[in-house]
């Protein structure tokens, strides 16, 4: 019974301390959220714009994906690793980067054949 | 998921007779953790169809070729809420496909992806067994960290059991999965099961195939190979999603 206590209280603390420590890197990464730089994207007729956008390489940007359409589209990347569905005429941000230079390409799952983009890091 | 309590029950002598004539085979199958490494992440108008199997073998009888069969629907609330019903049924080679539990999840993305180091969600899970008085609530904390084409997903469960045919208690469980994203139709991963009765660690390959439009199918399959005597030698898992 007490072997079983120890056992149970050594989890416990090793379960604190995973915890403590995923909080304590999250906290040092919140500085970087903040000062992230924003960029904004559009979507009107089922098309991005713009359909480039350049931003600095091995930094984390905001993007402002503002939907001008009626109609729900997903911003979708497999090389970004991200999909996000924005309502119509509504806007979300998406969290890019940090991304080593090199072009990503995007595509708006709802309207593959038109909606198409690429972020350029450089 | 099912949170094991046998280990405990059969060192109690006096009460082993009594528990072998109340615990089906079916109960022991699902003593296993093995099952799925979830992502935080919601995405909103998001519907799915899903089916899951474990295929267990092992040389001790009451544990080879028992199977696990899990049947999903789910949708999306919000761009944070995600719920989803299983119909849970088991089939042993003593036993033909039966309908043992039926389970609700509740999955909660917590913060934006990529907002922090990490990407935090949170996963709240209902399971009644149909055949006993057996019920589990369970909470389920999601953490995920990308370093370039890795990433890291941890699962840590906490769980409490009880009903008239269980012994009422808290559980605790850890499941972890290391991914390498290759290209969309083809990730290999590296999975790892810990919990009281449950050691296992495997490869498994996942996934996904565009069928147009929202339309996509997730496929994934692995072998998870115990790595103590109560685990099961292999667990073979398939799963298939359906998202529309």
């Amino acid at each position: 019974m007490i072997k079983n206590k120890v056992i149970l209280q050594s989890r416990w603390v090793s379960t604190l301390r995973f915890c403590v420590f995923t909080v304590l890197m999250n906290a040092v990464s919140i500085g970087a959220v903040w000062a992230a730089p924003t960029f904004t994207l559009e979507i009107k007729n089922h098309l991005f714009y713009p359909a480039e956008i350049v931003i600095p390489a091995n930094t984390k940007v905001r993007l402002r994906v503002i939907n001008r359409d009626d109609t729900p589209e997903e911003f979708e990347s497999y090389e970004l690793n991200r999909e996000k569905v924005i309502l119509g005429n509504s806007q979300t941000v998406i969290f890019v980067g940090p991304l080593p230079p090199g072009e990503y390409p995007f595509f708006g799952e709802f309207n593959i054949s038109t909606a198409q983009g690429k972020i350029i890091a450089r | 998921m099912k949170i094991p309590h046998i280990k405990r029950l059969l060192s109690r002598s006096k009460s082993y007779v009594l528990i072998v004539s109340l615990v089906p085979l079916q109960v022991l199958a699902d003593s296993s953790t093995i099952d799925k490494v979830y992502d935080p992440y919601v995405n909103q108008l998001e519907k799915e169809l899903e089916y899951r199997l474990l295929h267990q073998n092992d040389e001790d009888k009451a544990k080879d070729n028992v199977q696990t069969h899990k049947f999903g629907a789910g949708m999306s609330w919000s761009d944070r809420l995600f719920t989803e019903l299983y119909f849970i049924g088991d089939k042993t080679p003593d036993d033909d496909f039966d309908l043992s539990a039926i389970e609700a999840e509740f999955k909660w993305q917590l913060t934006e992806q990529g907002e922090y180091s990490s990407d935090w969600g949170l996963m709240f899970e209902l399971e009644a067994e149909r055949d006993q008085h057996i019920r589990e609530a369970s909470s389920t904390l999601i953490m995920l960290h990308q370093w370039s084409r890795w990433v890291g997903t941890a699962n840590l469960t906490l769980a409490y059991e009880w009903g008239n045919d269980i012994e009422n208690e808290f559980e605790t469980a850890f499941s972890g999965q290391l991914r390498y994203r290759y290209r969309a139709t083809l990730e290999p991963a590296l999975e790892v099961y810990w919990s009281d009765a449950t050691q296992g660690v495997g490869p498994v390959v996942s996934g996904t195939q565009r069928l147009g439009g929202r339309k996509q199918l997730m496929w994934e399959f692995g072998v998870i190979l115990g790595v103590d005597s109560e685990t099961a030698d292999q667990t073979w898992k398939f799963s298939l999603e359906y998202e529309f």
